[in-house]
């Protein structure tokens, strides 16, 4: 019996498939199938990369632009990972907790996060207040109701476990019920961070003095495609990073499900 | 002090809307150091039972006392080993065994020699840093004798521990929990699916009924066990001998309702739907 040894390396398929879009980009523009004004080719990109860099637009250098959008959306980041956790955990623990927050929750939960700008504006003026609040808002509530399905998700045979083997409710909490969640709450920070740099961008697009968001809307405002292209490519991958540094922290605290 | 008392207990559970007795009336006890092993069909209540000795279940009428004193809640004087093994996921081997060491507030360091000892005295050696799920059911069911252990409880509740291994591993565990009695021994409440498990490892064995969950009856074999010296010999010897197979026998019998159906295979599961008062019963084997 013959038979063929084909063996694809993991990251093959991956690289090929980026590669070609980036391939079927650069012929669609060099050869003008979508012209200039649509879509900007790599010379166009690279200029307004340097632009971005050297003089800089709508008010800053690229690495201010990026440095005020990503403050951002680590403040808003973190004030929803420490109070959607532990009010997930707590809902998920404490049925007196939960019949008092599920309700208001299920009632603010609809609203999109957009949909708070105008409100956030009016509360805390065009600053970044307003920004930090509506991505709290954004990423509040995968934050919190992940945890909280975690928590519910924790075997309570492990609870009495632990609690034969003396364990106090604090050792319940802090050696079985978050350890138990944390997979969960982790899928939760996850969507948090996804949601954070959507809210931002779109808080950033009604209203802001710098960031990444207002490049964009410059950008548009002077039909300036290359523009455009460069700071939602700086989005993206300013995105992608922080998606794989939360990935890492995972790996790091969740060790027993590495193989 | 470390005896259990069961006193008149009933429990009864709503079920959607019903109330469903699980127990009714036990009277039950295992002194301080006993073996008691009680064997009943799926359904009878045995792990409703253990788990309000436990604290983890309440009855619904009559008391538990362990050590004298009403059970109001679990604790490390009260060590369950669960028949799924419930270890922690996310600890080590060496943290699950010393989970209970540090809950009770024993430092990093006693704790250390401590969970070191049983690693070798399970055969786990070398297995300190491993997860659960790297190892296989009989290890695992090691890491949760040994957790229990490590607090030496005076007692010890053991729910079905050894139900879901492979025969092999099972009849090396029981030897296992033969030697560690041996070298300390504790009051064990033990329940099991297995008559020849209950018979190999008990001072007593408690038959129980089913539907509402009663004691049927209550088997002495201590005297037994010491002067053969069972606990002595291998599992296999100890199976052939004739006082061990006529008390599973008569357990057997018990189970099965005193008829003259034909005996199972050693495991005690889904006897026949047939149930009769327990007094019937008694009038019948006294014929
Ligand atoms: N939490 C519960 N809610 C309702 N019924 C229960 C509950 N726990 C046990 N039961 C019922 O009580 C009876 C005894 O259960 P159990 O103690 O688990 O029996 P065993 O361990 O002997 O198989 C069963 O009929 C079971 O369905
Ligand atoms: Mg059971």
């Amino acid at each position: 019996m013959l038979r063929q040894e084909t063996r694809v390396p993991v990251w093959l398929p991956g690289t090929l498939s980026v590669a070609s879009c980036i391939g079927l980009w650069v012929v669609a523009t060099t050869f003008e199938f979508v012209g200039p004004a649509r879509l900007p080719g790599p010379k166009d990109l690279w200029e307004s990369f340097e632009q971005l860099m050297d003089p800089g637009y709508a008010g800053g250098t690229l690495p201010q632009q990026v440095w005020f959008s990503v403050r951002l959306v680590l403040a808003g980041f973190a004030v929803a990972i420490v109070t959607g956790v532990p009010l997930g955990i707590l809902m998920g623990m404490s049925r007196r907790a939960e019949a008092l927050i599920n309700p208001a929750f299920l009632v603010i939960r609809p609203i999109p996060p957009l949909a708070w700008i105008p409100l956030a504006i009016l509360w805390f003026g065009l600053g970044n207040g307003a920004k930090i609040f509506v991505i709290w808002f954004g990423a509040f509530v995968p934050a919190l109701i992940n945890t909280y399905t975690g928590v519910r998700s924790v075997d309570p045979g492990l609870i009495a476990a632990a609690r034969v083997h003396g364990a106090r409710p604090w050792h319940v909490l802090f050696e079985v019920v978050v350890p138990g969640a944390l997979p969960l709450i982790f899928t939760g920070l996850r969507l948090a961070l996804q949601a954070s740099w959507t809210a931002l961008v779109a808080a950033e697009l009604v209203g802001a003095f710098y960031g990444l968001g207002r490049v964009l809307m410059t950008a548009a405002r002077d039909i300036y495609p290359g523009m455009i292209a460069a700071a939602m490519i700086c989005v993206a991958l300013l995105g992608a990073s922080m998606t794989y540094l939360l990935g890492l922290a995972e790996a790091k605290a969740t060790p027993w499900r590495n193989r | 002090m470390s005896s259990i008392r069961f006193e008149r207990i009933s429990r009864t559970f709503r079920v959607g809307g019903q109330l469903v007795p699980a127990l009714a009336d036990i009277d039950l006890h295992v002194d301080e150091r006993e073996f008691v092993a009680i064997v009943g069909p799926s359904g009878c209540g045995k792990t409703t039972l253990l788990r309000m000795a436990a604290g983890l279940d309440h009855p619904t009428s009559g008391r538990v006392l362990v050590g004298g004193r009403p059970v109001t809640g679990p604790g490390p004087d009260r060590a369950v080993v669960f028949q799924q093994f419930a270890l922690f996921p996310w600890k080590t081997i060496r943290d699950n065994i010393g989970f209970g060491l540090k809950c009770t507030g024993v430092s990093r360091a006693q704790r250390e020699p401590i969970v070191e000892r049983y690693l070798k005295v399970m055969g786990l050696d070398g297995h300190g840093d491993a997860y659960p799920h790297q190892l296989s059911g009989g290890m695992q069911q090691r890491v949760a004798l040994a957790r229990s252990y490590a607090l030496e409880p005076e007692v010890l509740l053991m729910d079905e521990p050894f139900g879901a291994l492979d025969a092999q591993t099972r009849i090396d565990m029981q030897e296992e929990l033969i030697r560690l009695s041996r070298v300390h021994p504790r009051t064990v409440l033990f329940i099991t699916h297995s008559v020849d498990e209950a018979v190999y490892l008990a001072d007593r064995v408690v038959a129980m009924d089913r539907r509402p969950g009663r004691v049927r009856e209550i088997m002495d074999i201590a005297q037994i066990r010491r002067s053969e010296k069972w606990g002595e010999l291998p599992v296999e010897e100890v199976m052939d001998l004739e006082s061990f197979n006529h008390l599973r026998t008569r357990i057997w019998r018990l189970l099965r309702r005193g008829d003259g159906e034909a005996s199972g295979h050693g495991v005690v599961d889904n006897p026949p739907l047939r149930t009769q008062p327990a007094q019937k019963t008694k009038l019948r084997r006294a014929q």
